[in-house]
């Protein structure tokens, strides 16, 4: 991606190479997700890459292992992918975001064992 | 008794601190101690996660036993760090129970 | 880089992902159900080497001794991964943090 290398320098690139090789192995869906989700981390404006590849890093690595386990981009990502993105950034409203994966995990939790259960 | 978890936060590592004073002893020794002394709400996750906090802070010293049942099991004691840690402890405890108290009793 | 070496690390991540699948259906739906918290959170800690190992470890035990995932961690499982890593700045505090003055200098 030659937008990255420009802005990034190229001691990233080769970071960003294994990035875009574990994203090429991902399902459809989840490749079209992962490419909102840069796009959108980009739009954050004075980063220079590096302060930023951790956060894409946990973020890929979470499509990885939603996508081994066969769930929906959908399910995992919800509908508000700039959203997301802010929450995984840390921006405004990044707290709200944080209360509704800690609400998502309780339910999740709580719906997965009572299925378990019957 | 019941819904003390709020107020409990931040004391319950001084009581995970001063039961490993006492001995040897792991998390879920940790954890039937504190239950049997009236926090029935604590389970062993929430030791857990202490004993994790006063590792990662050089509180304690750990070694790994093999047990009975399963996989081996992380025992705890403290070291010098974790007895001074402990000794604060106390003296913010007796500080915060002593004002409280005087509140209670009211003005003089 | 944290999940990157674990997961490119296959190795190791792939042990990992084996001892999961090993623990009862309870522990591993919890277990996933977390690390997926974990993940969207960004804890600096998931780039050490104990922290979901860790996890699995005590999951471990609490299997071997018969508990069932939510007797031995409550059913609040996001207070519980909270307090795991109470202590850790997220990926995104160190990120804010670049952005607030010093460029160049994200580390913590």
């Amino acid at each position: 991606m030659n937008f990255w290398e420009t802005i990034t320098g190229s001691d990233l690139t080769r970071d960003w190479k294994a990035f875009e090789a574990r994203a090429a192995a991902l399902p459809a869906d989840y490749q079209a997700a992962w490419n909102q989700i840069v796009g959108n981390l980009f739009a954050y404006g004075n980063f220079t890459g590096r302060n930023l590849m951790p956060i894409l890093d946990a973020a890929l690595g979470l499509l990885e292992e939603a996508a081994a386990d066969g769930q929906s981009v959908h399910e995992v990502l919800g509908d508000d992918i700039p959203g997301f993105c802010a929450a995984l950034a840390g921006g405004e409203g990044a707290r709200t975001y944080r209360d509704r994966w800690r609400e998502q995990l309780n339910r999740n939790v709580a719906r997965k064992l009572r299925r378990l259960g019957g | 008794m019941d819904g003390l978890t709020e107020m409990l936060k931040g004391t319950l590592e001084g009581c995970v601190l001063e039961i490993i004073g006492g001995e040897e002893t792991y998390g879920y020794a940790i954890t039937r101690r504190l239950n049997e002394l009236g926090f029935t709400d604590v389970v062993e996750g929430t030791v857990y996660t202490i004993l994790l906090r006063l590792e990662r802070n050089g509180l304690v010293q750990v070694t790994k036993r093999p047990s009975e049942v399963g996989p081996p099991r992380k025992f705890y004691v403290l070291n010098d760090a974790g007895r001074e840690e402990l000794a604060a402890f106390w003296a913010k405890w007796q500080y915060v129970s002593s004002r409280i108290d005087s509140l209670k009793e009211g003005p003089r | 880089m944290g999940i990157q070496d674990m997961i490119e690390g296959k190795k190791q991540w792939r042990a990992h992902v084996a001892r999961v699948k090993a623990l009862p259906p309870d522990y591993q739906i919890v277990y996933k159900e977390m690390q997926r918290y974990l993940f969207k959170v960004g804890p600096t800690d998931l780039a050490g080497e104990d922290l979901l190992p860790g996890i699995v470890d005590f999951f471990e035990e609490g299997a071997a001794a018969g508990k069932g995932v939510l007797q031995l961690i409550g059913s609040d499982v996001a207070a519980f991964c909270d307090d795991l890593i109470k202590e850790s700045p997220t990926y995104a505090d160190v990120y804010q943090k670049s952005l607030n003055g010093n460029p160049g200098t994200d580390e913590k």
